[in-house]
C-alpha cells in the first residue's frame, strides 16, 4: 500500500529532508473520501446538492479546526481530552457577553481566543512543567474547566443569543459565492498551520520534540516553551471553534455544548494518519479525516439509517485507517518496529 | 532522619498511606462539620454505608482499569462504559424479554463483556493498535451498536424492574449489627470482584506476569513470558468485569438504558481517574488493588460530603471540582515523588 514517493528518498535541496507533501495515508483517505462521495450521491440523489454539501462542510469545520491544534499537540507525544470543556467555557462566555453588552463579532472570536488561550496555557504549563503525562492533567482539567464554564451559566440555559456570528453559520448570511465563511477559515488556518509545521524550523521542533524528547533538548530545542505552545494553539483553535458551534445552534445555549467533543477530535487526527505515540503526522490529513468524519455522519442520516449508527462506521474507519498505517510501518525500511 | 522525613516520606511513597491520611482529613472534617449543623444531613456511618451504592460500578471499572494499564505500552480501556451500556442491553433481553432465568443471564454478561474486551486485546496486544486508538474505535462501535439495538428505547420490563429490590441494602455477613447495612451490591458484586483481581495480581503467576510486562516488555519476552498473551487476558478481564457492572447498573436503575455507561461523561473517565488516583502508573507495571479501593472510597465518601454541603445542582458541579482537582494535584505529587524518591509503590 505503501506509494511510491516513500520508497524514492525525496530530493534534497538546501540539506532539507521533506517526504512528498501528499503521503500514503493520505492518498488511501481521498480515495476513500472519493469512493463515498461517489457512492452517496449514486445511492440518495440528495447528496450531491449545495443543500446537503453546504451543511457538511460547516459541521466539519469546528472538529478540523482543533484537530489541527490537536495534530500539533499529539505530534509532540501528548494529548488533550480537555478540548470539549474549552470549548463549553468559550461558548459560554462569549454567549453571555453577547446578551449582556451586545459585543460585535471580531470581539466575542477574540474574547473566545483570549479564554481558549488562557485555557490551554493551563493545560500547557501543567504538563511541561509539573512534568506529567499529558493524558492525565487533561482528563482533570476537563473535569475543573467543566466546572468553570458551569459556574459560568449559572441558570441551565444562556437564552436570546443575538444572530452577532451569523456570517460563521449554516444560513445565507453564512456564504460568499455559495462557500461557506467558516470552511474559509478553516482553510486558511491550516494552510498557515500547514506550511508553518513543514517548512519553518519551529514548525519541525514539534516533531523532533515527539521522535525523541531528550535529543529535541539536547539539539537545543527549547522543548518545554514549544509544548505549552502547541496546548496554547489548540486552547486558541478551541475558542475559535466555540463561535461557530454557536453561529451553527440556536438562540439558546445549553450546559450540554461540546461535552464529548475531543473523541470525535482525536478520531479525525489518528485517521488523519497522526501517530499517537508522537513526531508524525500533518495537517492535510487531520482535514482529511475530519472531512471522512463528517461524510460518515451525514451519508448515514441520508440514506435514512438510524443516525446512531454512524458512530459504528467512525469506529470501523478509526481500526481501518490505524491498521492501514501500522502495516506500511511495519514494511518501512530501517523503522524499528514497535509491536 | 528524623520522624518528620520519614513520615513525609511513607506518605509520599506509600500511595495507600496517602490515601488512608485523604480518607481521615475528609471524614474527620465533614463529620465535624455534620456534629455543628453545616450540613443538610447528618454525615453519619449509615449515610455513609447507603452512599456505597455509587462506590460499586465506580469501584469495578476502576479495577478494570487497573488491569489494563498495568499491563504497559499505554494501556488504558476507554471503552468499558460502551461495553456497560452494550451489555446492559442484551442483559436486558435475555432477562426482560427472553425470559432467561437470572443466572444465565448474567453468565451471558459476564461472556460477551468478556468477547468485548477480547476484541480490545486482539487489536492492542496481537495487532500492535496504541490501546487508546482501538478502545476509543471500539467505544464508538459498542456505543453505537448499544443505542441501535433497541431503537434508542430502555428494557423495563417487569422481571428488570423486580431487579431493583436486589439493589436494598442488607446487613454485613459474618458482622451482623454492629456496621451500619450496606448496599447488596457490594456483597454480591464489588467485594468478591475486588478479591478474585487481587488474588490474581498478588498471589499467581499470572499476576507477576502482567507486572512483568507492563513493566518492560522486552525483559518480559526474553524472560519467556507470552507477552501477547498476557497483555491480551488483561483486556478480556476488564471487558468481563465491564458485563458485571452492566448487571449491577441494571439492577440499580431498574431499567436496561441503551445510554446507561457513556451518557455524559461516561463511565470509563471517573474510572480511569480513580485508578491513577489509587496509584496505577499510566507507564504500566505499578498499581494495586488496595489503593484503587481506598481511592474509590475517598472520591464516593468526599462527593457524598459535598452532596451534603451545597445542596442542589451546585453540589454535582462542586463534585467535578474535586474530582478534576484531586486527580491533577495526584498526578503532580506523583511526578515529584519520582524526582525525589525515585518512585512510589
Amino acid at each position: 500500500m505503501s506509494a511510491p514517493a516513500l520508497e524514492r528518498p525525496a530530493p534534497v535541496r538546501a540539506g532539507r529532508v521533506l517526504p512528498f507533501p501528499v503521503t500514503g495515508q493520505e492518498v488511501v483517505l481521498i480515495l476513500v473520501v472519493a469512493v463515498l462521495w461517489v457512492t452517496l450521491a449514486a445511492a440518495t440523489p440528495a447528496f450531491a446538492t449545495e443543500g446537503s454539501i453546504v451543511p457538511l462542510l460547516v459541521a466539519m469545520t469546528p472538529i478540523a479546526l482543533i484537530g489541527i491544534g490537536m495534530t500539533v499537540v499529539i505530534v509532540t507525544g501528548g494529548i488533550d481530552v480537555s478540548v470539549g470543556s474549552t470549548v463549553m467555557v468559550c461558548a459560554v462566555v462569549i454567549a453571555k457577553a453577547m446578551v449582556g453588552s451586545g459585543i460585535g463579532l471580531p470581539a466575542a472570536v477574540g474574547l473566545g481566543m483570549v479564554v481558549g488561550a488562557l485555557l490551554g496555557l493551563v493545560n500547557g504549563a501543567l504538563i511541561a512543567f509539573g512534568r506529567v503525562q499529558a493524558i492525565i492533567i487533561t482528563f482533570g482539567t476537563l473535569n475543573l474547566f467543566r466546572f468553570a464554564g458551569l459556574q459560568v451559566f449559572g441558570s441551565a440555559t444562556v437564552e436570546g443569543i443575538p444572530a452577532t456570528l451569523a456570517p460563521f453559520g449554516r444560513g445565507e448570511e453564512g456564504r460568499t459565492l455559495g462557500v461557506p465563511h467558516s470552511f474559509l477559515v478553516l482553510l486558511v488556518v491550516a494552510a498557515l498551520a500547514w506550511a508553518y509545521l513543514r517548512h519553518t524550523p519551529g514548525g519541525r521542533h514539534f516533531y523532533a520534540i515527539g521522535g525523541d524528547q531528550d535529543a529535541a533538548r539536547l539539539a537545543g530545542i527549547r522543548v518545554r516553551a514549544r509544548i505549552v505552545l502547541g496546548y496554547v494553539v489548540t486552547g486558541l483553535l478551541a475558542g475559535v471553534a466555540a463561535c461557530f458551534v454557536i453561529a451553527q445552534g440556536t438562540s439558546s445555549l445549553a450546559a450540554s455544548v461540546g461535552s464529548g467533543l475531543e473523541l470525535s477530535v482525536i478520531a479525525a487526527v489518528v485517521i488523519g494518519g497522526t501517530s499517537i505515540t508522537g513526531g508524525r503526522g500533518s495537517v492535510l490529513g487531520t482535514l482529511l479525516g475530519a472531512l471522512l468524519v463528517q461524510t460518515v455522519r451525514t451519508g448515514v442520516t441520508q440514506l435514512g439509517w438510524p443516525s446512531q449508527l454512524s458512530d459504528l462506521f467512525v469506529g470501523v474507519f478509526i481500526i481501518v485507517a490505524v491498521g492501514a498505517d501500522l502495516l506500511r510501518q511495519r514494511r518501512r525500511p530501517g523503522r524499528r518496529r514497535t509491536t | 532522619m528524623t520522624v518528620t522525613a520519614r513520615a513525609l516520606r511513607l506518605v509520599l511513597t506509600q500511595r495507600t498511606a496517602l490515601l488512608v491520611v485523604l480518607l481521615a482529613v475528609v471524614l474527620v472534617t465533614l463529620t465535624t462539620l455534620s456534629q455543628r449543623n453545616y450540613l443538610s444531613a447528618p454525615y453519619d456511618a449509615s449515610y455513609l454505608a447507603s452512599t456505597l451504592i455509587n462506590a460499586v460500578p465506580l469501584a469495578m471499572l476502576a479495577l478494570a482499569e487497573l488491569l489494563v494499564i498495568t499491563s504497559g505500552r499505554g494501556g488504558i480501556d476507554l471503552s468499558v462504559g460502551a461495553v456497560v451500556s452494550l451489555t446492559g442491553m442484551v442483559f436486558g433481553f435475555a432477562y426482560g424479554q427472553w425470559g432467561w432465568p437470572l443466572a444465565p443471564a448474567i453468565l451471558l454478561a459476564l461472556v460477551l463483556g468478556a468477547a468485548c474486551g477480547a476484541l480490545n486485546g486482539f487489536l492492542v496486544a496481537h495487532l500492535g493498535f496504541p490501546a487508546l486508538i482501538a478502545t476509543l474505535a471500539t467505544y464508538y462501535a459498542f456505543r453505537s451498536l448499544a443505542l441501535v439495538v433497541n431503537h434508542q428505547k430502555p428494557i423495563n420490563s417487569a422481571p428488570v424492574q423486580e431487579l431493583y429490590s436486589t439493589a436494598t441494602s442488607v446487613p454485613v455477613p459474618l458482622v451482623g449489627d454492629a456496621l451500619p447495612e450496606v448496599p447488596l451490591g457490594i456483597v454480591t458484586f464489588l467485594v468478591p470482584t475486588a478479591l478474585v483481581v487481587w488474588l490474581v495480581l498478588a498471589r499467581t503467576t499470572a499476576g507477576r506476569r502482567l507486572y512483568a510486562i507492563g513493566t518492560n516488555d522486552v525483559a518480559a519476552r526474553w524472560s519467556g513470558i507470552d507477552v501477547r498473551r498476557t497483555r491480551w487476558s488483561a483486556y478480556v478481564a476488564a471487558g468481563a468485569i465491564s458485563g458485571l457492572v452492566a448487571v449491577v447498573t441494571v439492577a440499580q436503575f431498574a431499567s436496561a438504558r441503551p445510554d446507561s455507561g457513556t451518557s455524559g461523561n461516561g463511565m470509563a473517565l471517573p474510572a480511569i481517574t480513580i485508578a491513577i488516583l489509587g496509584g496505577v502508573a499510566i507507564t504500566g507495571g505499578v498499581g494495586r488493588v488496595a489503593g484503587v479501593v481506598l481511592a474509590t472510597l475517598l472520591v464516593v465518601w468526599l462527593n457524598a460530603g459535598i452532596l451534603l454541603a451545597v445542596p442542589g445542582n451546585r453540589g454535582s458541579q462542586f463534585q467535578l471540582f474535586a474530582l478534576g482537582t484531586v486527580l491533577v494535584v495526584a498526578a503532580l505529587l506523583n511526578a515529584l515523588t519520582q524526582r525525589r524518591y525515585g518512585g512510589s509503590r
